[in-house]
């Protein structure tokens, strides 16, 4: 078993885009003090796709708001590398829905554009773009109201995607969404995802969604948050959701992922 | 249509009802709204006509109808109207401004809202008429006073409301707007205005409803036009038909902002599905 201090390193003679050491985060509520993440260590290579799986309340979601810069942590310290000093550092999908319900399709996906001030020609270019690329023609002009859970989502992965980040940020983005349109929806994540290859750390709760997706699972313990232990995924990409689970090599890992995370389910 | 025996229930459509025109023109909705009032009008003539409703204080539907008629024909309901409803536009104009602006600023600072909202709820409970001689006596007896008595009823209703609206937009949009980096002038736009919307909306439709209370009394004072000038001046004259020309007007000016209000509304607020957020 790896120890509490261990760097979670894709490959060392990469390069590291995020890079994180010890970090920590403690909230105060009023006289108790809660510890929500604790000494995490974590190289993530320019281009990789991570997931973080955990149980309920181990932290994972304070890890993505830190990277975010949503809340700053108590301890320790994040590096993100920037390839592009003008482009913005990141764009989070949220679980819930977290398009404007008062903008239209085309004028949320182009939010983060439209903020900095990006010309109007260049805009409608990326978000003609990545609408097509998330399938949402046909709504590009219609309001969040009209539209289904998942084609919201793919709205949100769109609106992340033009506003063309240094790395992407997704927090259980399909947790709401029925099982078939979970199975869709990674897969066109996944297809948006190559086009651009940016890195991307994704958490979720689900072992299968992380080994359908990710190049690399890493398992966090309950609070306080810590990363436990990793897993390479090495699949072939582009990846098919029910291939993939159909593949003993699949079964294999998620059995050995949960056998790990089973304890800390079990032991809060 | 469910008809059950010894071994099955059988559950079929329902045999068509209210086969003639005459039958649904009784059920629908539309008859029945503008059927009430005309019996209510009918028994009231009948009423006074017997004698059993004191015409000094309740004239007849149809003297009150000559007199609207003839007051339409001169033209002089319209310059009452015209005075009225200017004044009405102006004060709100002067009053729903910075009711926004301040629900705004407030809504997305809690420490600005520590240090002003206390000011404000002091100042609300205040009945808005009861300021209107103070009123006069900074801005006389002109229209400047009625503007400015309008714009301090509509100022509390759209501020409140506003600040409701503003503090009660989704956590969530304010992240994604922290997370794309808005400023905070970015945030109010894109954010807080469109996400409050519903609310300020709300407040405008109290606020002209006050606005319509205030003006009325306000007509009373220094002025020689105006709906509530009619009113007040009846009252002196005891021209009770004049009067009630008057409270006609003025219910039709409240049902036409509200229905103005609502086409507002419609076309501003597009992605408000009928009767929810």
């Amino acid at each position: 078993m790896l120890t509490d201090n261990a760097v979670f390193a894709a490959s060392r003679d990469s390069v590291s885009k995020i890079r994180i050491r010890d970090l920590g985060k403690t909230f105060s509520l009023g006289q108790t003090e809660v510890t929500a993440l604790t000494k995490v260590n974590l190289d993530v290579t320019a281009g990789e796709f991570i997931c973080i799986v955990g149980p309920s309340g181990c932290g994972k979601t304070t890890l993505l708001r830190i990277l975010a810069e949503l809340e700053a942590p108590t301890q320790g310290e994040v590096l993100i590398a920037r390839d592009d000093p003008s482009a913005p550092l990141s764009s989070m999908i949220f679980q819930e829905s977290s398009i404007f319900p008062w903008m239209t399709i085309r004028d949320n996906v182009a939010y983060g554009l439209r903020l900095r001030g990006v010309d109007d020609t260049q805009i409608n270019k990326v978000v003609t773009h990545f609408i097509k690329l998330a399938g949402l023609e046909r709504f590009a002009d219609a309001y969040p109201h009209q539209l289904s859970g998942g084609m919201k989502q793919r709205a949100s992965v769109a609106r992340a995607f033009s506003n063309d980040p240094e790395i992407l940020l997704m927090d259980e983005p399909f947790a709401a969404l029925d099982e078939q349109n979970k199975a869709l929806l990674q897969e066109e994540l996944l297809r948006i995802w190559s086009e651009t290859r940016k890195t991307v750390v994704f958490i979720t709760h689900s072992i299968d969604e992380a080994l359908v997706l990710s190049d690399r699972v890493l398992v966090m313990s309950a609070r306080p948050g810590r990363l436990k232990a990793e897993f390479k995924v090495d699949f072939p990409r582009p990846r098919r959701v029910y291939d993939l689970k159909a593949d003993p090599a699949f079964g294999r890992m998620g059995r050995e992922i949960w056998t790990l995370l089973r304890e800390e389910v079990a032991g809060q | 249509m469910i008809v059950s025996s010894n071994d099955t229930v059988r559950i079929s459509a329902d045999p068509p009802k209210g086969s003639t025109s005459l039958q649904r023109l009784l059920r629908s909705d539309a008859f029945a709204s503008i059927a009430s009032p005309i019996v209510i009008l009918l028994v009231w003539e009948m009423l006074v006509r017997v004698q059993l409703l004191d015409a000094r204080f309740f004239p007849t539907p149809s003297s009150v109808i000559v007199e609207l008629v003839s007051m339409i024909r001169s033209g002089e309901i319209f310059v009452h109207i015209a005075w009225t409803v200017s004044r009405v536009a102006i004060g709100t104009l002067l009053g729903a401004i910075p009711g926004l602006v301040f629900g705004v600023l407030l809504g997305l600072s809690p420490v600005l809202r520590t240090f002003i909202q206390p000011a404000i709820s002091a100042l609300y409970p205040i009945p808005k008429i009861a300021l209107f001689p103070l009123v006069m006596m900074i801005f006389g007896i002109g229209d400047a006073s009625k503007w400015v008595i309008v714009a301090i009823a509509v100022f509390f209703q759209v501020f409140f409301s506003t600040l409701a609206g503003v503090v009660n937009i989704d956590k969530i949009y304010l992240d994604v707007a922290s997370n794309f980096k808005a400023s905070r002038w970015q945030t109010y736009w894109t954010i807080a205005i469109p996400g409050a919307l519903p609310f300020i909306f709300t407040g405008l439709q109290l606020g002209l409803g006050m606005a319509l209370i205030v003006v009325v009394i306000a007509e009373n004072f220094g002025t020689q036009v105006g709906v509530g000038y009619i009113i007040w001046q009846s009252w002196q004259v005891f021209e009770v038909r004049n009067m009630y020309v008057g409270l006609i007007v003025v219910a039709f000016l409240g049902y036409c902002f509200q229905l103005l209000l609502q086409r507002l509304q419609r076309a501003v607020i597009p992605w408000k599905k009928d009767g929810g957020t």
